[in-house]
């Protein structure tokens, strides 16, 4: 058994008062009845049945789907690149790829807009391309950490020498082997995209935290119910996405071994 | 894989590889005989990981010709010559399992998983591993993990195997294990390999011919026997084998004196001039020893025991010790502080300018 001391109980302690009582007094709030009246699961309910739930949720999960593709097919290659032939470029790409932290939101959209392609600027997947500008500074680092960990040039000529294109290399064996690295860059990209308000708003597009801040506003417990589960889902997501690799690797050492 | 690989002929011919100003290989020639097994030997740096890259056609940046059974490979990519290659570093592929590994060059090449799989259990059993075809890499040793990358290599039954000191991280004893199972594969499967190493004794025990490199450059290539006793030039003397170094005059065009002795400077020595001083090469075994009571002797300082040989460090009154090796039955006539008197045992020596 390993001591703690005291000190390292009491803030401990401390940061789990912290941390979980305003959940479990937000948690208990959305549990309220009617009028605030008894409990029930009324206020999780209600969002759903706000008319444009489903619609705005769908456009939130494609932006969010087509913004992880456009990020990994520009960055994946990029960063792998940068660990091959061009290290000399990877100043400049690190750069790049942090300036979107010191920009601030507004001046992106504002500026970035006029760039934008007219027959673009018409659809809600403008976003996509401010996303993949926002999200870029944290791939980045997820991904070149994750290639950092793995002697990749040492792998990409061994699988080459075995007679690999360079296509069948990148699939084969780079992108498994920085599987856990893009899982939590994938991760990133989802979570900024579902929960990005100002751009969608600067730019006038409905996506669903823009409509989730428009409904709330009427309802207070509904909205406190959101958090919540707001909350639990991102959760639940990163849960998942921390077991899928294992469970991959359990069940394929179960086949090999039956 | 009983069936035999036919040993291809390699060639490499005034390959040049520079690197800004460092010429990594400096109109490097060199020629592998069908089914032979050559060892480049040299200090770090002198460029024998450079040459086996280009021959995998890793790197195809240089000037010069590489042939392989006389074909050109100017235009031919690494994933088309069909050579295997087992890394300094370990290089095995990390999300795969051993037999994965092996059979990885098989999938790419499109053969049916049921073959692949029984081609990787033949090549891991060759290499004693069949119970550990299910492990990933971060579950071997070492030792395992290059024995699976040599099976890997194999797999492709390459035309020409490579091996870029596959053992230097590997401790002493799975270091001669291993090293003798891959000559005996190798002889085995008749392939012709290029082996690299900066371990003379390693060189020296497992090739048909061994290569001294030094700058980008062959000094000297030769069977092992003739390398240490017949070496071309100073470079290869001192590298091979223990040498002395001993500070010497040059009395006439072809004598030196060394240690109050007059010998004959013998071929391949570098051109010096009389009353130059040089340093005389002199192998450890060619210095005998007596014992003396002369207040001009020498002094023992150290003495190893290296099982049936012994070596004992002489202080001369120089700025070295110089090295004698006798049998260990003769050494225990000595003691550590013994006033004793040398001889060179030999009528030529090396010599080299200071
Ligand atoms: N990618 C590179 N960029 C710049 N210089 C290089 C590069 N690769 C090799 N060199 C230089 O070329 C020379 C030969 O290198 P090489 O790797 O062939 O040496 P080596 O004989 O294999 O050494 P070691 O025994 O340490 O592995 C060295 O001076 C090295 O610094
Ligand atoms: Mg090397």
């Amino acid at each position: 058994m390993r001591k703690y001391s005291p000190l390292t109980i009491i803030s401990f302690i401390f940061a789990i008062v912290f941390f979980l009582s305003p959940l479990i007094a937000a948690s208990e709030y959305s549990f309220r009845g009617l009028n605030g009246v008894g409990h029930s699961l009324i206020n999780y309910t209600w969002i759903i049945h706000q008319s444009g739930f489903y619609n705005n949720l769908a456009v939130s999960l494609r932006l969010a789907f087509v913004t992880v593709l456009l990020v990994m097919v520009l960055l994946v290659p990029t960063v792998v690149y940068l660990h091959l032939g061009g290290r000399k470029w990877r100043r400049v790409v690190e750069f790049f790829c942090l300036i979107p932290i010191v920009i601030p939101v507004v001046s992106l959209a504002i500026g970035a807009q006029v760039a934008m392609p007219k027959w673009l600027q018409s659809t809600s997947y403008e976003l996509c391309f401010f996303y993949v500008i926002v999200a870029m500074p944290y791939v980045y680092r997820a991904l070149d950490i994750g290639l950092q960990s793995i002697p990749l040039q040492t792998l990409v000529e061994a699988s080459q020498s075995l007679g690999a294109s360079w296509f069948t290399t990148l699939r084969r064996v780079i992108l498994p082997a920085i599987a856990s690295a893009m899982t939590g860059a994938l991760f990133i990209t989802i979570a900024l995209t579902l929960g990005e308000y100002t751009l969608a708003s600067l730019l006038h597009f409905r996506t669903f935290p823009t409509w989730v801040t428009n409904v709330s506003q009427e309802n207070i417990l509904g909205a406190v119910a959101l958090s919540v589960a707001t909350l639990v889902g991102a959760w639940l997501i990163l849960l998942i996405l921390a077991f899928i690799p294992k469970f991959k690797r359990n069940r394929k050492g179960v086949l090999a071994h039956g | 894989m009983a069936k035999d690989m036919h040993g291809s002929t390699v060639e490499f011919e005034h390959v040049t590889r520079s690197f800004g100003t460092v010429k990594a290989l400096n109109s490097f020639s060199l020629t592998l005989n069908p089914g032979e097994l050559v060892t480049l030997l040299g200090p770090s740096g002198c460029g024998k990981t450079t040459a086996l890259r280009i021959l995998a056609g890793i790197d195809r940046d240089y000037s010069g010709k590489v042939e392989i059974d006389g074909k050109s490979m100017k235009n031919v990519n690494a994933s088309q010559r069909n050579i295997g290659m087992v890394f300094q570093a370990y290089s095995l592929f990390p999300n795969m399992t051993a037999s994965e590994n092996v059979q990885y060059g098989l999938r790419v090449r499109g053969v049916d998983s049921a073959k692949r799989e029984k081609r990787a259990d033949e090549l891991l059993e060759m290499v004693g591993l069949s119970t550990q075809a299910n492990r990933r890499p971060n579950q071997l040793s070492g030792g395992q993990q290059q024995r699976v990358a040599l099976a890997r290599a194999l797999a492709i039954e390459p035309r020409v195997l490579l091996l870029d000191e596959p053992l230097s991280a590997l401790d002493a004893q799975v270091r001669t294990t291993l090293r003798d199972e891959i000559r005996r594969l190798q002889t085995r499967l008749g392939i012709t390999t290029l082996f690299v190493t900066h371990d003379q004794e390693e060189a020296m025990a497992i090739s048909d011919r061994v290569g001294v490199m030094n700058h980008g450059n062959l000094e000297q290539i030769d069977i092992p026997g003739n390398l240490y006793n017949k070496p071309k030039s100073t470079f290869v003397a001192g590298f091979v084998g223990l040498t002395n170094r001993i500070p010497a005059l040059v009395e006439s065009k072809g004598e030196v004196m060394v240690l109050n002795q007059i010998l004959e400077i013998s071929e391949h020595s570098e051109s010096v001039k009389k009353g130059e001083e040089v340093r005389a090469l002199v192998r450890p075994e060619n210095i005998s020893v007596e014992k003396s009571s002369s207040s001009l002797a020498s002094t023992v300082i150290t003495k190893s025991f290296l099982g049936p040989m012994t070596r004992v460090g002489i202080d001369v009154g120089m700025d070295e010790l110089i090295y004698a090796e006798m049998s260990s039955k003769e050494a225990k006539k000595l003691d550590t502080g013994d006033s004793v008197k040398l001889h060179i045992a030999a009528e030529a020596v090396m010599v080299e300018s200071v």
